[in-house]
This record gives C-alpha cells, sequence and structure tokens, in this order.
C-alpha cells in the first residue's frame, strides 16, 4: 500500500520560492567563494608534516581564556585579549568575542584567523537563514551548522575552540563547538589554556539566582585570575552580558589596571582582610588555660 | 632555557650601575607559581649577580658562587672586584663545558675606584662586558629593543633608576613568560639601593 | 594525576593529598598516604611515580633526623627544604627523582610552606599544588586565601578546593588526607569526598532544575 504525499509546499510555495530566488542572488556574492569545497588541498604528498610546517606561519591566539555561563538572567560571555606566538607577545588587543548577530556571540580560542573567519562565514549563514525563514535562527541551529562546517573540515589542520551564546526563542543557549566536530550544549565551560584556572574561580562562585551584575563580575573576576596564572593569557578582560534583548557589552578592563584594583597595592592592615587565626588561637589558649585551671 | 621564564637588564650609568630583574617564577612554560621570585643575587655592597634560565641552576649556581665568594673574602680580606668574579662565573659555567648549567649570568658592580662594570654571559661562560648595558633571559630581542631606545650615556642615579626600570617594564611586556613586577638594584658609591617596580600582573 | 596542595594559615600550615596509588589505569590503593612526616614540625607531601616519592621522602626525613643526632641541632624548616632541594638538583644530573613535593612545617619563625619540584625549583610560598588538580585550586587561593587564617576557615578552603577538584578533574580521587602541622605537631584528618561530591552534585540539580523551569516558561 503507498501513501501519496504532497510535498509540492517544499519547492513552490510563495515565499520558498521568492527565498531561493534572493538566496541564489545571495549565495552567488558571497557563499560561492566561502564554501567548504571551494578550499583546495595543497598538492603534497604528506599532508599532516606540511601542514606542521605551515602552522609556524600562522598566528595562533593560542594562549587563551574564554568563558560562558547561564543564570537566571541570561548569559555571562567573558574574554581575555592576548595573542602569542611561542613567548612572544603578538598582541594584548585581540577581540575574542565575536558579534555574529545581535542576538548571536561567538568567542575564539585556538588559531585566530580561523575562528574570525568562520564565525563571520557562519554570520552569513545565519543571515541567510533568516531570509529564507522569515525569523531568526536559533542557538541550537547556528552552532550545528558551524558544528557541520568544522566536522567536515576535521583532520585539515584548522584549530578552534568556540562557545557559541545567544538568545532564541527557547530562552538562553550556550554551546561548545571545537574543530574536532565535537558539539556540546550546556550551562557552564571556559575553553584555552587558562580555563582551568577560570573554572576554578567559575565554579564555586557560581549560582543559579545570581544577579546581572555579580554574574558580570564574577565573570570578570575569573577571567581576571587566569590572567594573573596563566603565561599566555592577558591583556584585557571583557565581558559581555545576553538577554532577550540581545547582547550587550558590559565592561572591558585592561588587566594592569584591574590587578591593582582587586589588590591595591598599598599596605593593608592584614587583620582587615578577613584571617580569623589570631582570633581563634586565643580563644584556644584561653579554653586550654580554663582547662588547666578546672 | 625558556622553562621558567626570566628578564634581566643590567645599566650604566654616571659612576653608578643599575640591575633589574624581573618577578615571575613560572614551571611547565604557563603557570605563574610565584611573583615575588627576585633573580638578583648579593655578592657584596658594590657588586651583584642576576641569573637567568632554568631555576634549579639559579639557585645551585648562586649558592656555589656566593660560597666562592665569601671564602675568598674569608681567605684574602678584601672583597672581589666585579672583574674577578665575572671570571671566576666564567671559570665556574665552563667547569661544566659538557654538561652545563643552564643559566645566563648578568654581573653588574663598581670596583673598589667606582668605576662601572657590567657583563653578560653565555651558559658556558663566554663574556661579553659592555660600557653601555646588557640584557639576558628569554626574550632579550624585546629589551634590546628598548634599552637601545632609551639608554643615554652618564646618566645621574635617579635618572638611570627610571630608565632602567621603564625598559625592563616595556621589555616584559612583550613577553608571555616574565614579568609580574619587577625589581631593580642601584649601586652607587654610597652603597646600594632597591626597589620595587610595579607592572601588568598578567 | 596525583592531586596535591597546601597553605599556610595563622599558625599553621595544611596540606592535602590524594589518597589513590595508581597504575595506569587501576586504583591498586585508595588509602595511600602520600603525606610524609620529616619530623615533628615539618611534613612533605609528594607527587609522582609512589617509588620515588616514598624513596625520596624517607631519604629526606632520616637525614633530618641523622643531623639531628649527630649535631644536637634541629634543622629548620628553610634547612630543609634547601637541602631537599639540593637533592632534588643533584639527582637531575643522573636519573632524576620524578618527585614533586611541599613541604610545610613550623619553627621559631612562624609557619612556612615550600614548593619544589622535580626540577629542583624550591620557593617558599603561601600556597601551592602540583599537577592538573593543583592547578585547579591556584586561581581559588589567589581569590579565597587571606593572611592569617583560622583553622575553620582553612578547612572551608580545603573544601572549595576538593569540591572544584571533584567536580573538574577527569580521575578526581574520592578520597583525601589532609594533615596540619603547627609547633606542637602533626594533625591528622581524614576527608571523605563524598559527602563535598553529594552537595555539589545537589546544587548543580537544582541549577539545571530552574534552567529547565525557565526554559519552559519562555516556551509557554
Amino acid at each position: 500500500m503507498s501513501v501519496n504525499l504532497d510535498l509540492s509546499f517544499l519547492h513552490d510555495t510563495e515565499r520558498g520560492a521568492a527565498s531561493t530566488k534572493y538566496r541564489d542572488e545571495a549565495l552567488q556574492g558571497v557563499s560561492n567563494s566561502v564554501h567548504a569545497s571551494n578550499f583546495t588541498a595543497p598538492a603534497v604528498e604528506d599532508f599532516d608534516a606540511f601542514q606542521r610546517e605551515v602552522i609556524n606561519y600562522v598566528k595562533p591566539a593560542h594562549g587563551t581564556t574564554t568563558l560562558g555561563f547561564i543564570f537566571e538572567h541570561g548569559i555571562v560571555i567573558a574574554v581575555d585579549s592576548r595573542a602569542s606566538q611561542g613567548p612572544y607577545i603578538s598582541s594584548q588587543t585581540v577581540k575574542k568575542v565575536i558579534e555574529i548577530n545581535p542576538f548571536l556571540l561567538g568567542t575564539m580560542a585556538g588559531g585566530a584567523a580561523d575562528c574570525q573567519f568562520w564565525q563571520r562565514n557562519l554570520g552569513i549563514q545565519c543571515r541567510l537563514h533568516e531570509l529564507e525563514n522569515g525569523k531568526r535562527i536559533t542557538v541550537r541551529a547556528a552552532s550545528k551548522l558551524l558544528a557541520n562546517t568544522l566536522y567536515s573540515y576535521k583532520g585539515r589542520g584548522l584549530s578552534m575552540g568556540t562557545m557559541i551564546a545567544g538568545w532564541d526563542l527557547n530562552g538562553p543557549g550556550l554551546y561548545y563547538v571545537d574543530s574536532e566536530g565535537t558539539r556540546l550544549k550546556g550551562q557552564r565551560f571556559s575553553v584555552g589554556s587558562g580555563s582551568l584556572f577560570a573554572y576554578g574561580v567559575l565554579d564555586q562562585g557560581y549560582r543559579w539566582d545570581l544577579s546581572v551584575k555579580e554574574a558580570c563580575e564574577l565573570g570578570r573576576r575569573a577571567i581576571y585570575h587566569a590572567t594573573f596564572r596563566d603565561a599566555f593569557s592577558g591583556g584585557t578582560v571583557s565581558v559581555y552580558h545576553v538577554g532577550k534583548n540581545g547582547w550587550t557589552k558590559v565592561t572591558g578592563d585592561d588587566v594592569g589596571e584591574l590587578h591593582f584594583h582587586y589588590y591595591p597595592s598599598e599596605k593593608i592592615d592584614e587583620d582587615s582582610l578577613g584571617g580569623l587565626g589570631k582570633k581563634e588561637a586565643e580563644e584556644r589558649a584561653a579554653a586550654e588555660a580554663t582547662a588547666m585551671e578546672t | 632555557m625558556n622553562q621558567n621564564g626570566s628578564a634581566i637588564i643590567a645599566m650604566v650609568g654616571k659612576d653608578c650601575v643599575a640591575i633589574a630583574s624581573d618577578l615571575r617564577l613560572g614551571i611547565n612554560q604557563n603557570q605563574t607559581t610565584a611573583v615575588d621570585y627576585s633573580k638578583l643575587h648579593k655578592i657584596h655592597d658594590k657588586l651583584w649577580l642576576g641569573l637567568t634560565g632554568l631555576i634549579a641552576d639559579q639557585l645551585t649556581l648562586a649558592q656555589k658562587l656566593r660560597f666562592k665568594h665569601d671564602m675568598y673574602e674569608l681567605r684574602e680580606n678584601r672583597v672581589m672586584s666585579p672583574k674577578v668574579f665575572a671570571s671566576v662565573v666564567s671559570t665556574t659555567l665552563y667547569e661544566k663545558r659538557f654538561q652545563p648549567y643552564y643559566t645566563e649570568p648578568v654581573v653588574a658592580g663598581l670596583d673598589k675606584d667606582g668605576k662601572p662594570y657590567i657583563t653578560s654571559m653565555d651558559l658556558i661562560g663566554a663574556d661579553a662586558s659592555a660600557d653601555d648595558f646588557v640584557v639576558a633571559g628569554d626574550n632579550v630581542e624585546s629589551l634590546f629593543g628598548v634599552c637601545e631606545s632609551f639608554y643615554r650615556k652618564d646618566l645621574e642615579p635617579d635618572e638611570l633608576f627610571n630608565v632602567i626600570g621603564n625598559c625592563l617594564n616595556a621589555g616584559v611586556n612583550r613577553d608571555c613568560l616574565s614579568g609580574w613586577g619587577g625589581i631593580v638594584t642601584l649601586i652607587t658609591k654610597d652603597g646600594p639601593i632597591t626597589r620595587t617596580l610595579k607592572n601588568r600582573m598578567d | 594525576m596525583d592531586v596535591v596542595f597546601g597553605f599556610v594559615g595563622y599558625d599553621f600550615a595544611v596540606l592535602v593529598a590524594d589518597r589513590a596509588a595508581t597504575q595506569q589505569i587501576i586504583v591498586q590503593k585508595s588509602d595511600e598516604d602520600k603525606i610524609a612526616v620529616v619530623d615533628g614540625t615539618k611534613i612533605m607531601a609528594t607527587s609522582g611515580p609512589r617509588g620515588d616519592c616514598v624513596a625520596f621522602a624517607e631519604y629526606v626525613a632520616a637525614n633530618v633526623r641523622l643531623y639531628r643526632l649527630k649535631y644536637q641541632h634541629e634543622l629548620d624548616v628553610k634547612a630543609t627544604a634547601h637541602y631537599a632541594r639540593n637533592e632534588l638538583a643533584t639527582a637531575l644530573r643522573k636519573g632524576p627523582y620524578q618527585v614533586n613535593a611541599l613541604l610545610a612545617g613550623v619553627d621559631a619563625n612562624g609557619p612556612e610552606l615550600y614548593f619544589m619540584d622535580y626540577l629542583a625549583t624550591c620557593h617558599r610560598v603561601n600556597t601551592g599544588g602540583h599537577g592538573y588538580g593543583g592547578m585547579f585550586c591556584l586561581s581559588l587561593f589567589d581569590k579565597h586565601w587571606v593572611p592569617n587564617m583560622s583553622r575553620a576557615q582553612a578547612m572551608e578552603l580545603v573544601d572549595l578546593c576538593v569540591a572544584e577538584v571533584c567536580e573538574r578533574l577527569v580521575t578526581a580521587p574520592t578520597e583525601y588526607l589532609v594533615k596540619i602541622v603547627d609547633k606542637k605537631g602533626v594533625e591528622v584528618i581524614e576527608y571523605d569526598a563524598t559527602e563535598r561530591l553529594a552537595k555539589r552534585r545537589e546544587v548543580q540539580m537544582q541549577a539545571r532544575e530552574a534552567a529547565r523551569q525557565a526554559a519552559a516558561r519562555v516556551g509557554a
């Protein structure tokens, strides 16, 4: 028994037809030159060895700390801004948050060029999706588009560890996507060489019901501690907040000043720092003295 | 050589010398373990030794050289001049020609006539003394660059302090593995003055 | 993947180490003591291959004791640290001890903690840790450690560090040993992380549930 399904709506509804036309026009300008199949592989026998050699010439944003987390009032994204080539600091002012569109942010760790190019490419794909469907793309779909792109290049030497964060009809969404093809949905991520340090502060300071202000400060603080301990992270700490009306940039602080904001260099009274050891020792001594008497 | 991260500069001024180092102690390349680790070692009031490179060898060599100097002082009842001390450092390093200490020293001091002397060496003791400035560490290109730009002859002590401090700070700010504050010792005929420098902590 | 960390407090120093002795992918033993008592007021936590660690710790402890018997003079913490470092430095050039250590002790100068690694680095610190576990703790120390901590505050900080290690480290051990050294001697605390883990898990589940409910509200 066969069922005849009318699939014509897939081909020639009014909007569908129009959008195909728009898409074709749009694609002519951009997509042809950025589509996966247009990147030719080098004509070498040993591709891996070639990649290893050539990677020395590209500027990796290798040392990096980025983080993102979802809480009650949206998402906080925080990043550092250092780019290094070996031990040399090639820039302290790299923009590691990529503003894909007013509702989507991407973060950057790994190869700077790879991240910049493919997230801009993702921006194009998201815009086309909007034109085609008449509504904004979901974070889930956007991250999947990027993951698919990266997966198609697996083994070709791309180096990316990114987070895609945004607000859509399902509320806040946060995904981790990397050049191995991993794509993870989550509430709390940190990526990069300083991520271990950032996780320490982030995990232990995290609560679902943080206020926006507290959450932004937590993100800033976690990145600051990572820049302090990790040699390859530094520069400025940028903090973004994503809410239901899209993202806003909240703070951008030079770590050179931020450190002395958290730890003023004037000599401060150690008792005021919260150490209760002296009090405890005195109490203990007093208790022992009483015990001796009785 | 750049396991732990370090930056040292020594500069000659008018009847004075200054030596400066960063304060970072790093392990496993990227992890900053301490930010109060001075790489300068006092030999006597008018002679300082700076050591870059592997921390283990910095500590071993500093102890060994201090011991040699102090024994000399006890024996001869006088301290070593910078030049003499530099050749002791040099021969001590060359003793390990085929299994070297992984450290590049900088020596700075005033001799008994108050004449400045600075020198730097490679890890097996080839010394290269200079009459302006010497640098050592894992980021000598940057340090040389700023020193070439800002160094002037016959600086007065306080000017020299400013120049060396600014050079160190500017130099380490292009290096991941050194920085986190600095320390400067200024040696004049009246004795040494040591001050710490404030710098970026990332 | 040993987890070893420690810090100093007001009149004491704390060392924490996990209790797992592992061989490749196997946990051979879960009540190992990785914090050797050098003498009454000095303790040393080690991380690395067990053979090296035990040999090194026993060697240091024996020689510190020998020194005391020979010269009727007790080495202070700094001297012990320098002695241990020297042994590491000598060993470095001939098949090293693969030992990373934290030496804590209390003497006339108050509590002290020395950080040492197998490359014979040695430096006095307020807080320190080894391995990946230690790295997770370092930023927590930077944020939460303050000078002159009380024992109660110290244990809270240990709680925080253990919770973080349990949450993020792939092969996080569940049992830890805490040793607190002060001028009177060494106090041993068996630290069971199960409770800590359960509490952490509860917080996580709450956050997840809250997120789910929030998503449902947006959807509706």
